[in-house]
């Protein structure tokens, strides 16, 4: 790899004079992403189609996987882009299919109802809470020069060592609701006999 | 991609350009290769298929344009882009022609992951595999956005029932993957392809020759059929119950457009197979000096144009199978044996001498098979009750 002459380190150094630096073109990589990734959050609901809102949440889980890939926590940005689009956006667009609004025409026909500021000072709240408890965080304050050690092996290794209490907790939980799925279909398939 | 780079920067002719121009040729050369050949072997496989199946149903295919139908790929993309593009009125026109683009573009996603050859692969990513199902549950949205906007009954049901399928068989498809994953070690296609070679003749050590690995190859291939439609599978198209499924409404290029989303990515997932279970492109004589790595290219497309081939046999010789028998093979026979398989691989990696884990392995996947068809497959296949015609 590139070797400078004077002795910068990879993030800092110029390949060739004019050139970004490995920091400048992720931060150019980072407002682009986070341009994405706040337009599909805002467009997911500010439209009037509701089809139209799940696939600008689409593109939100797309960005969030792409500010993952840019963490280099690249393990959790495929698990993100398999999960969230792959099963959680499906399922939203079947529950959407059963709706009858969908397209926008009946019902209020503002985005921007009557209560919207008591909506705006809920999120405002939200926000400076979870601000405050990110900048404080020791993660945070150690700054963009920490390395995550987070490749596949190592959390394998994690979610059978350390943390494999909350691992096999989450694999009741899940049991649980594939058992509680299938009971309700079970139903509706003793029904109709 | 990364290679290519390297290679560019030793080599004293190249190192003379800009260091710039290097890393765009050495991003370049890979996506026009991808997007030269994979385009090109979907255009002959749809002329295979026709040919294939032709034969297979006693009549010759296509054979009148060009010697042996040779040109009838040319012929066909003519016609489709010059078909008029028809929308329906009451059809969400942005969704409508989002929905062909968002086919192809997680199908051509797909070659960026497959190694053609040893060190040629365009991106050598370390998840490579979780990679190839994160990117295959894309093509999913595509089925239900063309079903919905498309405002017609036909085509939501095609798109229900496409959804349903697709993310039912990508479990078994999974797990079965998984197995590959932990006898290699690594997620990256590179290192799978690697694992598997050395051996007589280089092919002793591909996967499908173990048990656990002749079952997960079975299992990943019904499961790339069925997301890729293909029948017996193809419930989300069946031309003689829903007239096209998603795709009633579209004409012209949009409907090509899907046919090559649907076809590329059943290739890439016939070069995903190629290379976790047949050993990628070891072959005999893929690891010589000079010549191993064009052997071991030639090894590749082989193996991927056979599995082609076989999914298009299998297109031709097995009927359709009905939509609640598919969700019940799916759930209550490939989940349960892709587990069995999983703890089967495991045996195998920690018993030891090779021959008594080969044997003990082999018999426990047939004992579990026997069970799985005795007691899964009945209930997952109800005879059809005829209520009044008996």
């Amino acid at each position: 790899m590139w070797e400078c002459p004077s002795g910068h380190d990879r993030v800092t150094c110029r390949a060739r004079k004019g050139a970004p630096t490995v920091a400048e073109t992720m931060t150019y990589a980072f407002l682009i992403l986070s341009v994405i990734t706040l337009l599909g959050a805002l467009l997911a609901v500010l439209l009037r189609n509701l089809v139209h809102c799940v696939l600008s949440l689409i593109l939100f889980f797309l960005g969030v996987a792409g500010h993952y890939f840019l963490l280099r926590a690249d393990f959790l940005a495929a698990v993100q882009i398999l999960i969230y689009i792959g099963a959680v956006a499906v399922l939203i667009l079947f529950a959407i299919m059963l709706t009858r609004n969908v397209t926008g025409t009946e019902g209020p026909r503002e985005v921007f109802g009557m209560k919207w500021w008591s909506g705006g000072v809920i999120a405002a709240a939200l926000a400076a809470g979870v601000l405050r408890a990110v900048i404080n965080d020791p993660v945070s304050q150690a700054g963009s020069s920490a390395q995550a050690n987070s490749s596949v092996a190592e959390i394998g290794k994690a979610l059978v060592g350390h943390w494999v209490v909350p691992f096999e907790a989450m694999a009741v939980l899940l049991t649980a609701a594939l058992i509680g799925a299938v009971v309700i279909a079970l139903e509706e398939v003793m029904r109709r006999r | 991609m990364e290679s290519l780079y390297q290679v560019l920067r030793d080599c004293s002719w190249f190192a003379k350009l800009p260091d710039g121009l290097l890393f765009w040729i050495s991003v370049l050369v890979p996506i026009g290769l991808i997007v030269a050949v994979y385009p090109a072997i979907f255009a002959y496989t749809t002329l295979i298929e026709r040919k294939a199946l032709g034969r297979i149903q006693n009549r010759i295919g296509p054979n009148r344009v060009g010697r042996w139908g040779i040109l009838q790929p040319l012929a066909d993309g003519a016609k489709l882009l010059t078909k008029e593009d028809i929308v329906p009125r009451a059809a969400d026109r942005f969704v409508h022609g989002l929905a062909p683009v968002i086919a192809v573009i997680p199908s051509l996603l797909l070659f960026a992951v497959v190694p053609v050859g040893a060190r040629l692969v365009p991106v050598d990513l370390n998840i490579g595999i979780l990679f190839v199902f994160a990117i295959s549950t894309g093509s999913v949205l595509a089925l239900f956005m063309g079903g919905w906007a498309s405002r017609n009954k036909f085509s939501l049901l095609g798109a229900m029932r496409a959804v349903a399928q697709v993310v039912s068989y990508e479990v078994p498809m999974v797990l079965a993957a998984v197995v590959v994953v932990m006898a290699a070690g690594s997620l990256s296609t590179v290192a799978i392809a690697e694992a598997q070679g050395g051996g007589i003749l280089n092919i002793s050590n591909w996967y499908v020759f173990r048990p656990w690995g002749f079952v997960g190859f079975v299992l990943f291939l019904i499961g790339a059929m069925a997301e890729s439609a293909r029948t017996p599978f193809d419930i989300p198209e069946a031309e003689s119950e829903i007239i096209a499924g998603y795709h009633t409404e579209y004409s012209g290029f949009k409907f090509a457009l899907f046919q090559l989303g649907e076809y590329l990515a059943a290739i890439a997932m016939a070069g995903i197979t190629a290379t976790m279970f047949l050993g990628g492109y070891n072959g005999p004589g893929s690891d010589l000096k000079y010549i191993g790595p064009v052997v071991g290219v030639f090894w590749f497309f082989a193996k991927l144009m056979s599995l082609i081939f076989v999914i298009i046999w299998i297109r031709g010789t097995w009927p359709r199978i009905r939509v609640d028998q598919l969700m019940g093979f799916a759930w209550k026979v490939l989940l349960p044996m892709s587990v069995v398989n999983i703890f089967a691989a495991a045996v195998y990696h920690f018993l030891n001498p090779k021959p008594l884990a080969w044997v003990v392995t082999a018999v426990g996947l047939l004992v579990a098979w026997v069970i799985l068809s005795k007691v899964g497959a009945p209930n997952a296949i109800e005879k059809r009750v005829y209520r009044y015609a008996s």
